[in-house]
């Protein structure tokens, strides 16, 4: 996918003004963190859930070339071809060899954040195959010619009647009402049911690679990825080389975090585990199986101070809980990933120099560290980036100058407060008739939104201090 | 290409890492042991399995034997479709199913786009999630849970485990003999959307409902708890 994270800030602003999907956010941002919140408690002890598979996460990336080694010789053995791929264009033309080798022409592809990561769509088309997308949210974008604003609902920015229109134009079909959820549902299981059945390779990714039997687990509600993986003679998984773990119950602990974190679900409707092609005696599954593990960065990360974020579930759970992401919506961030875990991995897998606003993109509130199953800790490592764009100079030097100036400013504390002192009587003076500003010289980002509220009397808080010390000593 | 990629990342991944024998490797994994299960919702293994169906949007229904469950099968075909068919995988189980007593025609095999019902009879049930167990094969075609309008799916009281991790011993022990299966699926509900205005939408792909019968004698009261003390659904 092209990389437009530069743009962050136009494009934040221009989501802000939308305001049909601002509030079709805003309602994301309420409803799944309560339906999280809700299946958390249900669960029992959630956060020792949560530090158990840190650890089990801890002791395999301590440990991770044994694990892979193990993952690869069993894959290996139940009949996979296992091939490690270093970055996006290599995954790309490991797939279309594929296909082609069995010249084949059309694809069905499970959800995979992996392949959007790598823009595989866009090669396979160029070459002429027909590829599906069948999830029902990577359909409805796919046909609008759209990017996935949010890692787990990849729709979720479209309202009923967008997507009404879009089928209405894509799909010939004669008159129809399409008026509510389940025709919408219902016309896209006919017209993807077909693509099922004709497809000559599936793709699907992989929520976990699982050492001990060389197999990988798919979590789905949707069942189309179970489709791609049991209907067409070709199978590939798409994935990178760090999802492994150890044991298929390190596997449950997962899918127990990332199933309430993600949706509030205590299950969701499809867990499978996938081990090769069919077996002698099979009347069906695919013939061939690939495994595809894709580097891109991940062994740089590993081996840098953002490591932890390598153990992300992609449960989204830090986008719903983020104001910034709420406010903004994922297509402002300009990549495959949004929000607080976007904001991280964005400038890791490509470059902060092309991404660096996108930690600055944290008001440092720590929801998305409070509820993140993985437990990684986005703040500090959002931090950490902003410590990096710093260091690298990558702020335009009105901003870093107005940053020294600001850290000078606090280094003199009595110049500080006369100087915020005396803006505050001014602002109340100048504001003291309509209680706000429409526009104000230096803040015309704040002011484009909103009404910057005047200063009501009484002075800045250290001066209200200062003079309740002095009038009631002994009580302060 | 490959190899080399293979090579060099490996050659990264050990640097980083300080070499331990395998053997202690795998004490320190055992040392860290298992995650909790989820909190049960009823003390009862069978209690607990039958509400997580429900919550599921599953449908249940209690079946003394085999006969009984024959007579359940036929009762829903005909309500639901008027049908007598059925399509289901070459278990051994199924095969020695009094079908003529029930009415019911099944179809030995793997599943077709259109068939309206297809049965599998489930490996395992998990109390603690409402899934059943199924491994592909040609006793269960992986198709079977996919492809039909209604999954209907047979499973024994003894074969209701507590967790999943219970769950994962029994499929480590059922494979040890005969193999490890090409696909080993938990089901959990009918197939389900939630992409459009996160309104969710049953049968979104796979099937539109998901029909569980009990096999083996389970007190009617059991059902009647599952659902709320409603009494039985069906
Ligand atoms: S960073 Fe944490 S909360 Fe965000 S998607 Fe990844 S696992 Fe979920």
């Amino acid at each position: 996918m092209k990389l437009a994270s530069n743009e962050f800030m136009q494009a934040s602003s221009a989501a802000l003004l939308e305001e049909d999907k601002a509030q079709r956010r805003s309602l994301i941002g309420q409803f799944l963190p309560l339906a999280r919140d809700a299946a958390a408690s249900a669960y029992g002890d959630f956060d020792g859930l949560r530090a158990h598979l840190k650890r089990v996460r801890r002791h395999t990336m301590a440990h991770l070339s044994h694990y892979l080694e193990q993952f690869e010789e069993a894959a290996v053995q139940h009949g996979n071809q296992v091939h490690f791929v270093a970055d996006a264009e290599q995954l790309n033309s490991k797939v279309l060899s594929i296909c082609q080798a069995h010249s084949a022409r059309r694809v069905a592809k499970g959800k995979s954040m992996v392949t959007e990561e790598t823009g595989l769509n866009e090669l396979l088309l160029k070459a002429g195959l027909d590829v599906l997308e069948t999830d029902l949210g990577e359909y409805i974008i796919q046909q609008a010619g759209e990017t996935p604003s949010h890692i787990v609902g990849p729709a979720l920015h479209k309202s009923l009647a967008e997507i009404r229109q879009l089928f209405l134009d894509k799909h010939t079909l004669g008159d129809r009402d399409l008026e509510t959820v389940s025709e919408v549902v219902e016309e896209a299981r006919g017209v993807l049911r077909e693509k099922f059945l004709a497809a000559d390779v599936g793709i699907i990714g992989a929520n976990a690679l699982i050492a001990e039997h060389g197999t990988s687990m798919l979590v789905t509600n949707e069942g189309n990825g179970d489709l791609c993986a049991n209907l067409p003679p070709v199978l590939i998984v798409c994935t990178t080389f760090e999802r492994v773990l150890p044991r298929a119950e390190d596997a449950m602990a997962l899918q127990r975090l990332l199933v309430r974190s993600a949706t509030g679900q205590p299950q969701t409707c499809y867990t499978s585990f996938y081990t090769g092609p069919r077996r002698e005696d099979d009347v069906d599954g695919p013939l061939e199986t690939h495994i595809i593990l894709l580097d891109n960065r991940r062994s740089d990360i590993l081996a840098s101070d953002y490591s932890e974020m390598l153990d992300c579930i992609r449960c989204g759970a830090c986008l719903n809980h983020c104001p910034i992401y709420i406010g903004v919506g994922g297509h402002a961030y300009g990549w495959v990933y949004p929000g607080p875990m976007g904001s991280v991995l964005t400038p890791l897998l490509t470059s902060l120099e092309q991404a660096h606003h996108l930690p600055n993109a944290c008001t440092s509130c720590g929801r998305c560290a409070e509820v993140c199953p993985a437990n990684i800790p986005l703040p500090d490592l959002l931090r950490d980036l902003r410590q990096d764009e710093s260091v690298q100079q990558l702020k335009p030097a009105r901003w870093r100058n107005g940053l020294r100036l600001h850290a000078w400013l606090l280094r003199h504390p009595g110049l500080y407060r006369n100087l915020t002192g005396w803006t505050m009587s001014v602002l109340g003076l100048l504001g003291k008739r309509r209680g706000a500003f429409r526009r104000l010289p230096f803040a015309g980002g704040w002011t484009g939104q909103r009404d910057f509220p005047a200063p009501e009397g009484g002075g800045t808080f250290m001066r209200q201090y200062a003079a309740r010390r002095r009038r009631g000593g002994k009580r302060g | 290409m490959a190899e080399s990629v293979r090579a060099e990342l490996f050659a990264r991944l050990r640097e980083q890492e300080t070499s331990v024998a395998p053997e202690q490797i795998a004490r320190a994994l055992a040392a860290l042991g298992h995650a909790q299960p989820a909190r049960a919702t009823h003390t009862d293994l069978h209690t607990a399995f039958l509400a997580n169906v429900l919550a599921n949007k599953g449908t249940v229904e209690l079946a003394r034997d085999r006969g009984a469950a024959v007579q359940a099968i036929g009762r829903y075909l005909y309500q639901r479709f008027r049908t007598h068919k059925l399509v289901a995988g070459n278990d051994p189980r199924l095969a020695a199913m009094p079908w003529r007593d029930g009415g019911v025609l099944p179809r030995f095999g793997a599943a077709e786009n259109g068939d309206s019902a297809a049965l599998s009879y489930a490996r395992l049930g998990v109390a603690e999630t409402g899934a059943i167990v199924t491994y592909t094969g040609r006793a269960n075609p992986g198709r079977n849970n996919l492809l039909p309008e209604d999954h209907l799916v047979l499973i024994n009281r003894e074969d209701v485990v507590s967790t999943l991790e219970d769950a994962w011993a029994r499929i480590r022990h059922d494979t040890a003999a005969s193999g490890w299966p090409r696909g080993i699926q938990f089901i959990a509900g009918p197939s389900s959307t939630a992409d459009v205005e996160a309104q969710l939408v049953m049968g979104a792909h796979g099937p539109r409902r998901w029909h569980v019968i009990l096999v083996g004698d389970t007190p009617a009261e059991v059902l009647a708890q599952a659902s709320g003390g409603v009494g039985a659904t069906s």
